[in-house]
């Protein structure tokens, strides 16, 4: 099975993320990127696939900005057999057009997707590259395996259970968070990484409409600074019980 | 010593046949497991370096039994010692009579007095020794001593070496062996055993051979033995390694290397494998590994019988061909690598061992292999590894926040004051964790109140790698190292100061193998000296309190650090300063947080920490507040007393915080930790 993983470069989780000047973007100097974590859970899974059947190949793809290059550098660390890059800037249908194009050259039986990127938490792009594709997509993916006598069994989560899908040809998954943590490169792995090619587009060359319905941050603001905490200590019981209601229904207004 | 007279062609050639069965035997075998050693592929650096230390050490820890000698196996120890030192003084009389027996010739001073005497007192010293050893093994079995027979046989074989040698002694007085000026054996004749005419002669005789033949028995039996470690420690101790305890071995031109860590015999170094004939199987080393006495499946003797025996096993097959690979060492199949992730790296093991055995070197190679090659390492620990090599701190925590801790309290970042005297190396823990963050607060304001000039490096910090190297990602600690070396060398450092005794030791002991060079300070021996020198003022108006003392295993058993922090204790007014007796100084108790394990999930029997509260409890119950230097311990004690609901009782604190508490001329920053 040819198994392609779609995956986007993000401020990494740890990052204290700052609004920059202008109010509709974020500071990115400076910053640690990585890939999306549901990516990452698409790329275990994908590799899980590859574990189990040697005949599994998996590769990687992103358009995005040349900085994106190191996520797929970490894909490749993981265990990706290859890797592309399509460089531009893109969103939105544009971007899953772009995917697309990208896509079609390859022909892949199983194309993942995470179910959302952790910058905007839109998780649209997906499943706008099944419709792109002209594909089925089953969403919120926790497993897949090889059905017997053809197709592919699919796991997808679903409040308090889940489900069984099963799909005959070529199919688009959005990954969920599945029971396994992405795993930890291997150094030889690390080591292999840095020396593969990853082949580069250019996001113009691909010849693929950017028209379309675009989302405009209008604003950006941080969450307010927490302030500190209280601790009602002078006093008897009784009165620093009376204290505590008071401030509860007149300050912090839960009562 | 004294022997059968008799032409070379009467006895000389029988003699002489049985020495080169006896050594033969032992020549050969020996051989073999030389071969075995070298099987080890990974090269040491550091085996052969400060020839003075190393002679040294055969004279106190080989010769001197220093390590036999330590509470609390000292009267144990002391048995060990005279059989030992017996076995010595008797071996030249041995030579003294083989070559006799043999060829005619006499070794020097064997028929003095002096020398007679001495060969006497032994042998009856030996004998008793052996009773006693013989009876404890019998009837007090030390719970993690691997009692087998070959125990019994050496045993009864060095009896009766003492045996026949006071008997011949005796009926050779008797007999007439004794040549002119030859002094009279003064314990043997002393026997209440006569014997006369032909029957000394004949017992004389037999005792005499039956010595000869059990020294030869004894030769030939002794590498098929645990107790080949009265050859191999000679090596063991000569060739340990000359590194700070603290230090792991480095992996050189790490980028180059295609397999990282042990996963096959052939992966360990030649010294790692003379570990393993040089274990005595004496369980020292179990007995103070806090993973193995809060019920976890590490065993610190098995990790090094494990590989030992796997040696024996395959190392014929492994020599017979270079393509074989032999099986996995046990804690990578057999048993499970929890064995491997329970360890603390504690070093008790380490202290422990009488014959310099270096187990958690063997540990953390298995751990490479697992994190580096196999990607195994347990999810927990994977994520502190993430987040280090992302966020520079394994919490995760925002690398922007790194300096916050200092939010006005004017303590300047080396971009601010680069002609700083110190830097202050503040570490993870004190920048991030909300308790630690008091503790650095403290330090700050004891720094500024001597008027030493230091600054921090603020967002510039990242960790110092100590946990990735002891999870395993020698990589990793690599690059944490880099950063941190080419940070210190844009501002020119010499000079470091840390408060968290892991920080202290990977930069001090670590870095010099990839080239950083510092004077490194913890901050309890630099403020030990502020106080000495008169540079910090402390109050003497304090209530009375008892202080109990825990040392951090990476300040006290890997750095030797036990004084300065009791010395601060004892210069704040109003502490009595009290040990946690047994556990203390080198048999310190851990805390459970060392060698990555403050990221891991500790499921398996009690928690470390909870032992340790226990034993705080059991040893001094009233003290109220439990003292350590170290940021890890901190957070574990504080937990422990937590879980207990023993929060009113006993107090986990840092040294550091109750210096600051103290401070003449107090600061925000002291007053707020206070």
């Amino acid at each position: 099975m040819n198994i392609l993983v779609c995956l986007k470069q993000v401020p990494d989780s740890t990052v204290r993320v700052k609004v920059a000047p202008d109010a509709k973007s974020i500071v990115t100097d400076g910053i640690t990127w990585a890939i999306s974590p549901y990516d990452e859970y698409a790329i275990e899974l994908a590799l899980e696939h590859k574990d189990a059947d040697p005949g599994t190949t998996v590769s990687a793809l992103t358009v995005g900005p040349a900085r994106a290059r190191d996520a797929l550098r970490q894909a490749l660390a993981m265990g990706c057999d290859d890797a592309a890059i399509v460089v531009g800037e893109a969103a939105g249908l544009g971007l899953a057009r772009a995917l697309a194009a990208a896509v079609r050259e390859r022909t892949p039986d199983l194309v993942l997707c995470g179910r959302q990127a952790s910058d905007d938490d839109q998780g649209f792009v997906g499943m706008a590259l099944a419709e792109a594709l002209g594909w089925p997509h089953v969403a919120s993916v926790t497993a897949f395996k090889a059905a017997d006598g053809g197709g592919i069994e699919i796991w997808k989560e679903i409040e308090g259970g889940h489900e069984v899908w099963k799909a005959s040809g070529p199919v688009l998954l959005t990954v969920q968070k599945s029971a396994k943590e992405p795993r930890y490169p291997s150094l030889p792995g690390i080591m292999k990484a840095k020396k593969k090619e990853i082949p580069e587009r250019a996001l113009s060359d691909l010849g693929v409409d950017q028209a379309g319905p675009v989302a405009e941050v209008v604003a950006m603001q941080p969450p307010p600074a927490r302030g500190n905490g209280v601790i009602l200590k002078d006093g008897d019981t009784g009165a620093l019980a009376a204290e505590l209601a008071r401030r509860l229904r007149d300050e912090a207004k839960v009562l | 010593m004294i022997s059968p007279t008799g032409s070379f062609w009467t006895g000389g050639a029988i003699l002489l046949f049985l020495v080169i069965l006896g050594f033969g035997a032992f020549l050969w075998r020996a051989w073999t497991l030389v071969r075995y050693l070298r099987l080890g592929r990974v090269r040491e650096l550091d085996r052969t370096d400060r020839l003075p230390r190393r002679l040294r050490d055969e004279l106190v820890v080989y010769l001197g039994q220093r390590k036999l000698l330590k509470r609390p196996y000292w009267i144990r120890g002391a048995a060990h010692a005279l059989i030992f030192w017996g076995f010595l003084v008797i071996t030249y009389g041995t030579a003294d009579v083989l070559l006799d027996g043999i060829a005619g010739l006499r070794l020097p001073g064997t028929e003095t007095g002096v020398y007679v005497w001495t060969v006497d007192l032994f042998a009856v010293a030996v004998l008793a020794s052996i009773v006693l050893a013989a009876i404890r093994r019998a009837f007090l079995r030390p719970p993690r001593m691997h009692v087998a027979l070959d125990g019994y046989v050496i045993l009864g074989l060095i009896a009766t070496l003492m045996v026949t040698l006071l008997l011949f002694e005796n009926a050779g007085v008797s007999a007439g062996a004794l040549r002119t000026g030859q002094a009279v054996p003064p314990i043997a004749a002393l026997l209440p055993l006569r014997f006369s005419g032909a029957s000394a002669g004949v017992v004389f005789a037999s005792a005499w051979w039956l010595h000869v033949i059990t020294v030869l028995a004894f030769a030939a039996y002794l590498p098929q033995s645990k107790h080949l470690h009265i050859v191999t420690t000679l090596p063991n101790v000569f060739f340990r390694s000359t590194r700070p305890r603290g230090a792991l071995r480095l992996v050189e031109n790490i980028e180059e290397q295609e397999s990282f860590g042990a996963a096959t015999l052939r992966d360990f170094s030649w010294k790692q494998l003379l570990d393993g004939y040089t274990c005595t199987e004496c369980g020292r080393c179990s007995d103070s590994c806090p993973a193995l006495a809060t019920g976890k499946p590490l065993d610190p003797q098995r990790i090094v019988l494990d590989i030992r025996d796997q040696l024996l096993r395959e190392g014929g097959m492994l020599l017979a061909s270079a393509e074989a690979a032999g099986t996995a060492p046990a804690q990578l199949h057999e048993r499970k690598p929890e064995e491997l992730w329970a360890c603390t790296t504690c070093a008790a093991c380490v202290e422990a061992c009488p014959v310099t055995i270096e187990h958690i070197d063997k540990i953390v190679d298995m751990r490479r292999n697992l994190t580096m090659m196999e990607s195994a390492a347990p999810p927990e620990a994977q994520r502190a590894l993430t987040n280090i090599e992302r966020a520079g701190n394994p919490w995760g925590e925002p690398r922007e926040a790194r300096g916050e801790w200092a939010a006005g309290l004017e303590v300047p970042t080396l971009a601010e004051k680069p002609d700083a005297e110190y830097l202050y190396f503040v570490g993870c823990a004190a920048s991030y964790d909300r308790r630690n963050q008091r503790v650095a607060r403290a330090l700050a304001a004891i720094l500024k109140s001597a008027g030493l000039s230091f600054a921090i490096l603020g967002r510039e910090e990242t960790c110092n790698g100590d946990p990735a190297r002891r999870i395993g990602n020698e990589y990793l600690w690599q690059q944490q190292a880099q950063a941190n070396i080419e940070a210190f060398g844009r501002y020119g450092v010499r000079k470091v100061i840390a408060s968290c005794p892991h920080c202290f030791n990977t930069i001090a002991n670590e870095y010099p193998q990839v080239g950083g060079r510092y004077e490194v300070v913890h901050a309890l021996q630099l403020v030990e000296r502020l106080i000495a020198d008169g540079k910090v003022h402390l109050s003497d108006a304090a209530a009375r309190e008892t202080i109990a003392y825990h040392d951090p295993c990476y300040l006290g058993r890997h750095n030797g650090i036990y004084d300065p922090p009791r010395r601060v204790l004892d210069a704040l007014s109003g502490v009595r300063r009290v040990e946690i007796e047994p556990h203390h100084r080198e048999r310190g108790f851990c805390c459970g947080a060392g060698g990555g394990r403050m990221w891991m999930e500790e499921k398996v029997g009690q928690r470390v920490n909870h032992r340790r509260i226990d034993q705080l409890r059991a040893a001094q119950a009233d003290a109220s507040k439990v003292a350590s230097g170290c940021p890890f311990c901190l957070i574990m004690l504080e937990e422990g007393v937590g879980a207990k609901g023993l929060q009113e009782q006993v107090k986990p604190v840092d040294v550091l915080e109750l210096v600051a508490a103290r401070l003449e001329t107090p600061t925000t920053a002291a007053r707020e930790t206070s």
